[in-house]
């Protein structure tokens, strides 16, 4: 009798609620085989970034005690060979990952982020609220966003931060665009009017019933954000825009380019770098267009 | 003075104030540019030797650097002052052997007994290129304007300041009277413009020489054509009096990517790939197997050092900037040097395309180059370094950090140019050398230094310059005179130094006729400025520069044994270029293109396939 009571709490059964969609989520993810390869890829990234301390050591980085020479082609000793201070490649391109993919995720989550607000509130108030935020985020969308990350990096000092707030506040008009539509349409739901009449406030609505209905289409904006982000970041390095003391793989690319090493035809200072970009980018886009088709309502089929 | 900012090393023009942003997304969209040049040469095939008419012979050089203005008074770049010597004769040229002084636009000079009037006969064969005659008119009312307009005083003002009165007795001679007596009397490396031209002139200040072509000039190039950032076209001078040079026209083609220059010169695009910023190690060691293609290396005019804030301050003794307290006492300076191992800078960073640094003057001007004595050196020494900031009270703090007097750790702020490879690879270095002491150092990459370099707003700098035959210039430059006015104003200063002892020196140097005796004292102002530890001279970094043999048969080097092609202290290369007989080019790309091509091929197709998938995705999402 007891157990049962207990069972039955609100929170309780808001958990059974909640391990109950999650298995539903795996077992729809799983149909999904470029979803999986992106997931098992993208966790191999994410354990080499993690436990790059234990394999390579931030000692890589070290220009003074560099064990090569400067620029030496790939041997058994250097399997991806050296840079311009003799550094061991793969070890830098390991070491890379952690910024790459750090810089990655926290830029995602800012834009994301802001665009969510941005969408929730424009969605919620509407009326002149909306209509200026929405044009602010047109003004955004139409401004070349590499053009305005650079302004951005440009007047402000160089470093890690600078590069994230620069990817993150220019990235955000389509993630604000697409919440909007959706709050706009959960809003337009009988349960929010009752929930009004019951004396819901904008905050209840909001985080109450409009959150938890647009997450599943942040996440998946998340996801692929992710990747426009490790690109981005590799752009904004490879113009020169990073902290040149730390090492990304845009930045080793940006290194390789001011060494000389593209007319010198030294391309495994070039090519594992850009597959790194390339292959992490492509990962994070699997992953999210799977979970993008299982969670967003538009796209699933099964809801 | 063609003492300056080499792409861009030092401050741009004072006069010529941009703001950061816009420069810097300009520059972006000029890397792009350089980028799909380099990658995809179809789109940019070339136009310049499109344009020469058949048989002309044209010498196309890729240049790194922009032109400031090609006014002669107001350009600074080497680019600019490059250009100016070809276009227009100075009073005295450098002798492209040993560099001693020969006769230009005059042919015999000679001081007086007072050594106050100094007169110069003026050569009657030399014509300008619309006909005219060449007359000490012409000079003196160059050297007249530049005394009485200070607009067109801004570049070459340093000559001019000494000068009493400057008259033209007759078409052939110049009289000049001075103040003072002044050494430099035969390095004027002033160009002296036509009088019937340039006085129309209103303002100084705002005119570029730039808008009617050909310009009268009575070098052995004219200035024919000039697009910003693009190019500066040069047609030979049939009958300028040393001799026409051998090519009939002169190209200088602005590449902002040294790779892409490369690529340029690998196809032939281009004749001649300027040294100036140097080739990189990488580049010069894949061009020097290359057929038809020959590398240069000579020893170069430039010094690259590390100047310290010494507190700026301006003429008028006020203070301003925020350089670091603790730089101010010359034991922490000379532990900041002894904890720098120049040694590795030349092998790791230049791989051996340099000299290691030790006075003011690179080795190349052996009259005045110096060298530290053995108790004087500095040398590499990382535990005598740290027993000197011991010394001076800047103790090690339980996290293994150095702490100022105010309590709090020390870090540098080190300013580099976001455009030069080498700042930020020292950088590097530095940053683990003093770590391992216990400093803290920030690298601080901009694009535009001017403006913290200018409020004193840094501890310590990469900087260099380039020395002329006459070192008068880069000596000028470390004097109290130089000192801004005031903290608002603009000086010829280089890191404000103002010390007393160099500056007597100094002008003993100056009035001192004896060149024996002068070099000695240029020796100990250069030996006063290395004890007192303000500038750390690391390197001076050699031209390394690749011409294409099927085009170039002969080049002339300055000094003619081993020396420079791209920025002498002359027009000699240019002049003495002999075009080789066939102008075909082997057009074979190389590996290194293939396979930048096939890495951009790589990622944009990557890009493109996500933005694909990106597009499909938000066309499903759009309500």
């Amino acid at each position: 009798m007891t157990t049962d009571l207990v069972r039955a709490t609100p929170r309780r059964l808001a958990w059974q609620r909640r391990r109950r969609s999650a298995v539903r989520f795996w077992k729809q993810y799983r149909t999904h085989r470029a979803g999986l390869v992106g997931l098992a890829a993208l966790v191999l990234f994410a354990l080499v970034a993690l436990t790059a301390p234990l394999t390579v050591g931030s000692d890589v980085t070290g220009v003074t005690d560099a064990p090569g020479n400067p620029l030496e082609a790939p041997s058994t000793e250097f399997p991806l060979g050296t840079d311009r201070f003799g550094r061991d490649l793969l070890g830098l391109v390991v070491w890379g990952s952690r910024v790459s993919l750090l810089v990655g995720l926290l830029a995602a989550v800012l834009s994301v982020a802001i665009g969510a607000v941005v969408g929730i509130t424009a969605g919620h108030f509407k009326g002149a609220y909306a209509t200026v935020l929405m044009r602010i985020t047109d003004w955004f969308l139409v401004m070349p966003t590499l053009v305005l990350a650079i302004a951005l990096a440009t007047v402000m000092s160089r470093s890690l931060g600078t590069v994230i707030l620069a990817i993150g506040v220019t990235s955000w008009p389509t993630t604000a665009r697409l919440v909007r539509a959706q709050t706009l349409a959960v809003e337009s739901r009988p349960y929010i009017e009752r929930a009004k009449a019951l004396g819901g406030g904008h905050w209840h609505v909001m985080t109450r019933h409009v959150l938890p209905n647009v997450m599943p289409l942040v996440l998946a904006q998340t996801t692929l954000m992710i990747s426009s982000s490790v690109l981005a970041e590799a752009t904004l390095a490879f113009l020169g825009l990073g902290d040149p003391t730390v090492i990304s793989w845009g930045g080793l690319l940006q290194d390789a380019r001011e060494a000389g090493a593209v007319s010198a035809g030294d391309w495994w200072y070039l090519v594992p770098p850009g597959i790194a970009i390339a292959v992490v980018a492509l990962t994070f886009t699997l992953c999210g267009r799977a979970v993008e088709s299982v969670l967003n309502p538009r796209l699933g089929v099964a809801r | 003075m063609s003492t300056q900012d080499q792409h861009g090393r030092r401050r741009s023009h004072p006069r010529s104030p941009h703001s950061r942003a816009p420069r810097l997304v300009a520059a972006a969209g000029a890397a792009a540019l350089t980028l799909s040049a380099g990658l995809a040469t179809p789109l940019n095939p070339a136009p310049e030797r499109a344009q020469a008419a058949d048989g002309d012979k044209v010498l196309t050089v890729a240049v790194a650097q922009s032109v400031d203005s090609l006014s002669p008074f107001l350009a600074v770049r080497l680019l600019s002052t490059s250009i100016l010597r070809l276009t227009y004769e100075y009073l005295t040229d450098y002798d492209p052997g040993d560099a001693h002084p020969v006769p230009g636009l005059a042919t015999s000079w000679k001081p007086s007994a007072d050594k106050l009037t100094w007169t110069y006969t003026i050569r009657s064969d030399a014509k300008w290129s619309d006909g005219q005659k060449v007359t000490a008119e012409d000079a003196a009312w160059t050297f007249n304007k530049m005394m009485t307009d200070e607009a067109a005083a801004t570049a070459n003002g340093s000559f001019v300041t000494n000068f009493r009165k400057v008259t033209a007795p007759s078409p052939t001679q110049l009289v000049i009277e001075l103040k003072k007596p002044q050494a430099t009397m035969t390095a004027l490396d002033v160009p002296i413009v036509p009088e019937h031209i340039w006085k129309d002139v209103k303002d100084f200040s705002k005119f570029n020489n730039d808008k009617s072509f050909p310009v009268v000039g009575d070098g052995p190039f004219v200035l024919t054509d000039y697009k910003a950032d693009s190019y500066v076209r040069l047609k030979a001078n049939k009958s300028f009096w040393r001799g026409a040079p051998k090519f009939d026209e002169l190209v200088f083609k602005y590449y902002k990517d040294q790779d892409a220059a490369v690529a340029a010169l690998r196809k032939g695009e281009v004749s001649f790939v300027a040294g100036q910023p140097a080739l990189t190690p990488a580049q010069a060691a894949s061009l020097k197997g290359q057929q038809d293609i020959h590398v240069n290396e000579g020893p170069g005019r430039r010094f690259y050092a590390l100047a310290t804030n010494p507190g700026a301050q301006a003429k008028n003794g006020q203070k301003f900037g925020d350089g670091d307290p603790s730089l101010l006492d010359e034991r922490v300076r000379h532990a900041l040097f002894m904890a720098v191992d120049r040694k590795t800078i030349i092998d790791k960073v230049f791989q051996g395309h340099a000299v290691e640094g030790q006075g003011y003057i690179p080795p190349r001007f052996s009259t005045y180059f110096w060298q530290p004595s053995g108790s004087q050196t500095l040398s590499y020494d990382p535990a005598k370094a740290a027993q000197l900031l011991d010394q001076a009270g800047y103790k090690k703090n339980a996290d293994g950090k150095r702490v100022g007097k105010d309590g709090k750790p020390l870090n540098y702020r080190v300013l580099c140019h976001a455009t030069d490879p080498n700042d930020k690879a020292v950088g590097q270095y530095l940053k683990e050398w003093w770590g391992k002491l216990g400093i803290g150092m920030t690298l601080d990459c901009l694009d535009n230094v001017t403006d913290p370099w200018l409020a004193g707003k840094y501890d310590l700098a990469f900087d260099g310059w380039s020395v002329n035959p006459d070192p008068d210039y880069v000596l000028s430059i470390h004097t109290c005179a130089a000192l801004p006015a005031t903290p608002k104003d603009t000086g010829a200063t280089d890191n404000f130094i103002c010390d007393k002892t160099y500056d007597n020196l100094y002008a003993k140097q100056l009035a001192e006729y004896d060149s024996a005796k002068r070099a000695d004292i240029v020796k100990q102002m250069e030996s006063r400025l290395y004890d007192l530890g303000y500038m750390n001279v690391m390197a001076y970094p050699n031209a390394v520069e690749a011409y294409r043999t099927d085009q170039i048969k002969s080049i002339e080097t300055m000094p003619k044994a081993a020396g420079n092609i791209y920025g002498q202290d002359g027009y000699w290369s240019w002049w003495s270029a002999v075009p080789a007989d066939s102008s075909s080019s082997s057009g074979g790309s190389s590996t290194g293109v293939i396979i930048g091509v096939v890495a951009g091929v790589v990622v944009l197709a990557a890009a493109g396939v996500f933005l694909a998938m990106r597009r499909r995705t938000t066309a499903d999402d759009r309500e």
